[in-house]
C-alpha cells in the first residue's frame, strides 16, 4: 500500500513538473502547447550532451554535477521555449485557435524528428545514473536519489508558485490571463510576459527531462510524446490554468496509475487513467481547483 | 472560456490525424503492377530504418544485399540479375502499409522483409492482392500464419516454438513461479500467452502473473510492484529491448534476485546498456541463431564484415537466407509468376540454410524453430544452452 502511494507520488511529480508548463501557457493565452512534451525530451538530450562533453565524473560527485547540469539545461530549454513561441505562436496570436493548435502539433513534430535527424533514432543511455540501493520506509522501498529528485521537484514548484503569486512579474501574468487587452492598456508588455511564461514552463519541463534521464537512464526522441499527453491529463484533472491545481493533478494522476495498475492489472492502467480524464471533462470540466469563469465577449 | 472546448479541440486533432492517415493509404493504394519481364528481378524488403527498432534495419539490409551480390556474381537467376528494393516500415503499421504499396508499385516479385510482427501483419493483404509471395525473415508472431495465407512463409521460429523453448529452459532451471510480462503488441503478447498455456499444461512451473506494460514509458514501478507481489522466481519479458532494459534494471533495483529472461525482440547490446552492467549480467534470452552463435559461419561473417566494415547482427543470417531462398524458389519455378513461386516454395525440401535443411510445414513455418538460450556476459549475449 505505502509502496503504491510512493510510486504514484514519484511518477506524479514528473507529471506535475511537465504539466505546469502546459497549464501556465494555457492559462495565459488559451493555447494547448503540444510541443511542451518535446521540450521535456529536449531537456533530456541537452543534459545528455552536457554530461557527454564534461566527461568522466566520479560517482560521489554525481548529485552536485547533476544539479549544475540541471540549471544549464533549464536555461537552454527555457530559451528554446521562448524561441518556439516567437517563431511558431506569436505570428498567429490573433489567428483562429485551430490554426494555433495545428502549429503547436507542427512544432512538436519538428522537435521530435529534428532530434531524430540530429541524434539518431537509437535510444541513448545517460553516462551518469542515479541508481542507489533502496531503504525500507513504512514498507515502501525508497532510494535517497528518489528523495533528492522529489525535493528538487518540490523546490521548483514552490518557487514557481511564489513567483506567480507574490511578485510583480506574477501579477502581470495573472493580469494577462484575465484580460490581455486591458493589461496592455495598463502598461504591461504582453509579449515580454508571454515570453517569460514560456521560459518558465519550458525550464521546468527541461528539468524534468534531465531528472528522468538521470534516474531511468534511457532517452529517445519520442520520449516526450506520452508524458506530454499525461501532463495534459494532469492539467485537466487539476484545473488547467491553475498552478496548485496542476501540481495536485500531476500527483493524482500518478496515484491513479499506480492504483489502477494494482487493482485492474497493467493492461488497464492507461484505460483507467484516461477514463478518469473523460470523467473529469464531463462532470467537472474546470478540474479539481479550477474556477468556473464566465465567457467574456 | 469553458474548459469543455479543450476536449473538442483535442478530439478534432485526433480526427485530423486519423483522416490524414486514411488518405495516405488511399492515395498510395491503387498501385499498378509495374516491373516488366526484362532487366533485373526486383525483390522487396520492408525493414525498420527509422523508429524504435531502426538499429536492426542495416543488419538485415546489408545481409540481403550480400546475398543478392553473391547470386548476381554467379550469373543471377533465370538469366536475370536480382535487385534489392528496400522500404522503411518504421516498425509501425501505417508506415509499413505505405511502404508495401510502394514496393508493389515498383513491381517487386518476392518480398524478403518483415521484422516487427505488428508492422508486417497489415502488409500481408497488400502483397497478397498483388500475388507476391512473402518470405518473412524475422517477424514471427503466430498471427502471421494463423490466417493460413498461401503467399506467406516464415523462416524464423514462431511464437509457439519460442514459448516451447522458454518453458523448456524454465523447467531445466527448476523455476517454480514464473511471471510473464508483455507489452501488449501482437508479437509480445502472443509469446507470453502461449508460454502461459504451455506452463498450464506442463505441470512443471506455475504462472504467477501475466502482466502487461505500456511501451515507451520510463517508469514501470507500478507493474513491478504487481509482479513482486506474486513472489516469482523467474521473470520472462517478451517485448523489445528498450522496455526490457528498463524493466530489468527496475526489477533489480526493487530487490528482485531471481532469474530474468527476455524474448528475441530484446536481444540487443542496448538492453545491457540501458539496464546497466550489473543488472544485465546473467539475463537469459530465447533467440534463434545469431551470427555470434552460428557454427561454421566464420567465412560468411568475414565476407560480410569485409564488404560493410562492420560485423553482422541479429537477423542478418535470416535476411541472407531469405534472399537465397527467394532465388532458389525462382529457379525451381522457372518463372517470376507468384503462384508458381509459391508452389516451388512449398515443394522445397532440404535446401541448406543457417537454421538447417529447409522443409516448410503445411502452415508455411519451419519444422523446427531452432531456438536456443543466450545469456548476458559482460554486456554481450553469448550462447548458454542450445536446447538440443
Amino acid at each position: 500500500m505505502s509502496q503504491l502511494i510512493w510510486n504514484g507520488l514519484f511518477v506524479g511529480s514528473f507529471y506535475a513538473l511537465v504539466a505546469l508548463g502546459y497549464s501556465m501557457v494555457y492559462g495565459i493565452m488559451k493555447l494547448l502547447n503540444f510541443a511542451h512534451g518535446d521540450i521535456y525530451m529536449l531537456g533530456a538530450f541537452t543534459g545528455f550532451a552536457i554530461l557527454g562533453a564534461v566527461g568522466g565524473i566520479s560517482p560521489g560527485m554525481a548529485l552536485p554535477v547533476l544539479l549544475g547540469v540541471l540549471v544549464v539545461t533549464m536555461a537552454v530549454t527555457g530559451l528554446s521555449g521562448v524561441l518556439i513561441e516567437r517563431v511558431a505562436y506569436r505570428p498567429l496570436r490573433n489567428a483562429p485557435r485551430l490554426s494555433l493548435l495545428i502549429t503547436a502539433v507542427g512544432a512538436s513534430f519538428a522537435l521530435e524528428y529534428g532530434m531524430r535527424a540530429g541524434a539518431g533514432a537509437d535510444p541513448q543511455v545517460y553516462p551518469l545514473r542515479l541508481g542507489g540501493t533502496a531503504v525500507e520506509v513504512l514498507g515502501a522501498r525508497i532510494t535517497l536519489q528518489q528523495i533528492a529528485l522529489i525535493i528538487v521537484a518540490i523546490v521548483l514548484m514552490v518557487g514557481l508558485n511564489l513567483l506567480v503569486t507574490r511578485t510583480r512579474e506574477g501579477r502581470a501574468m495573472r493580469a494577462i490571463a484575465l484580460d490581455p487587452r486591458t493589461s496592455a492598456l495598463m502598461g504591461i508588455s504582453v509579449n515580454a510576459v508571454i515570453s517569460r511564461t514560456f521560459f518558465l514552463g519550458s525550464a521546468l519541463a527541461g528539468a524534468a527531462g534531465v531528472m528522468a534521464g538521470a534516474y531511468y537512464g534511457k532517452i529517445d526522441f519520442m520520449m516526450g510524446f506520452l508524458i506530454g499527453l499525461k501532463a495534459f491529463t494532469s492539467a485537466v484533472i487539476g484545473g488547467i490554468g491553475n498552478i496548485p491545481g496542476t501540481m495536485l493533478g500531476g500527483l493524482l494522476l500518478g496515484l491513479l496509475e499506480s492504483f489502477g495498475t494494482y487493482w485492474l492489472g497493467g493492461e488497464w492502467r492507461d484505460v483507467f487513467a484516461f477514463g478518469v480524464l473523460i470523467l473529469f471533462l464531463s462532470v467537472r470540466p474546470t478540474g479539481l481547483l479550477g474556477e468556473r469563469v464566465t465567457e467574456r465577449v | 472560456m469553458g474548459k469543455s472546448r479543450v476536449a473538442v479541440i483535442w478530439s478534432l486533432a485526433a480526427a485530423v490525424s486519423v483522416l490524414t492517415a486514411g488518405c495516405g493509404q488511399g492515395l498510395l493504394g491503387g498501385g499498378s503492377d509495374g516491373g516488366g519481364d526484362e532487366g533485373p528481378i526486383p525483390l522487396g524488403m520492408l525493414i525498420p530504418q527509422s523508429g524504435s527498432e531502426a538499429a536492426i534495419g542495416p543488419y538485415m539490409k546489408n545481409a540481403a544485399q550480400l546475398a543478392v551480390d553473391e547470386i548476381n556474381g554467379k550469373g543471377g537467376v533465370l538469366g536475370r540479375k536480382l535487385e534489392l528494393k528496400v522500404a522503411d516500415d518504421a516498425c509501425d503499421a501505417q508506415t509499413a502499409v505505405a511502404g508495401a504499396n510502394k514496393l508493389v508499385t515498383e513491381g517487386v516479385k518476392i518480398s524478403v522483409g518483415g521484422y516487427c510482427s505488428g508492422a508486417t501483419l497489415p502488409t500481408l493483404p497488400v502483397f497478397g492482392k498483388a500475388n507476391i509471395p512473402m518470405i518473412i525473415p524475422a517477424a514471427n508472431s503466430q498471427e502471421l500464419v494463423d490466417q493460413h495465407l498461401k503467399h506467406v512463409f516464415l523462416i524464423n521460429g514462431t511464437g509457439t516454438q519460442q514459448a516451447t523453448a522458454a518453458v523448456a529452459w524454465m523447467t531445466k532451471q527448476g523455476a517454480k513461479n514464473v511471471a510473464l510480462v508483455h507489452d501488449n503488441t501482437s508479437y509480445s503478447k502472443d509469446i507470453a500467452v502461449r508460454t502461459q498455456r504451455l506452463l498450464d499444461e506442463s505441470g512443471g512451473p506455475e504462472t504467477a502473473i501475466l502482466e502487461a506494460v505500456t511501451p515507451k514509458e520510463s517508469d514501470y514501478s507500478a507493474n513491478i510492484n504487481n509482479i513482486l507481489a506474486k513472489k516469482p522466481d523467474f521473470v520472462y519479458w517478451t517485448g523489445y529491448f528498450q522496455e526490457g532494459g528498463l524493466i530489468t534494471r527496475q526489477l533489480r533495483q526493487a530487490g528482485y534476485r531471481g532469474a530474468i529472461m527476455v524474448g528475441d525482440g530484446s536481444v540487443s547490446e542496448k538492453l545491457a546498456e540501458i539496464a546497466g552492467p550489473e543488472a544485465a549480467e546473467g539475463v537469459y534470452a530465447t533467440m534463434t541463431q545469431t551470427p555470434d552463435t552460428l557454427q561454421g559461419a566464420e567465412g560468411w561473417i568475414a565476407s560480410y564484415s569485409k564488404k560493410f566494415g562492420s560485423n553482422p547482427g541479429p537477423y542478418s543470417n535470416q535476411a541472407y537466407d531469405a534472399v537465397r531462398l527467394a532465388a532458389e524458389a525462382l529457379k525451381q519455378a522457372g518463372s517470376t509468376d507468384g503462384a508458381k513461386v509459391i508452389s516451388a516454395l512449398e515443394g522445397i525440401n532440404g535446401f541448406q540454410m543457417f537454421s538447417g535443411p529447409l522443409k516448410f510445414t503445411p502452415d508455411h513455418t519451419l519444422s523446427t524453430g531452432g531456438f536456443q538460450i543466450l545469456v548476458v556476459k559482460s554486456g554481450k549475449f553469448a550462447l548458454q544452452d542450445a536446447l538440443k
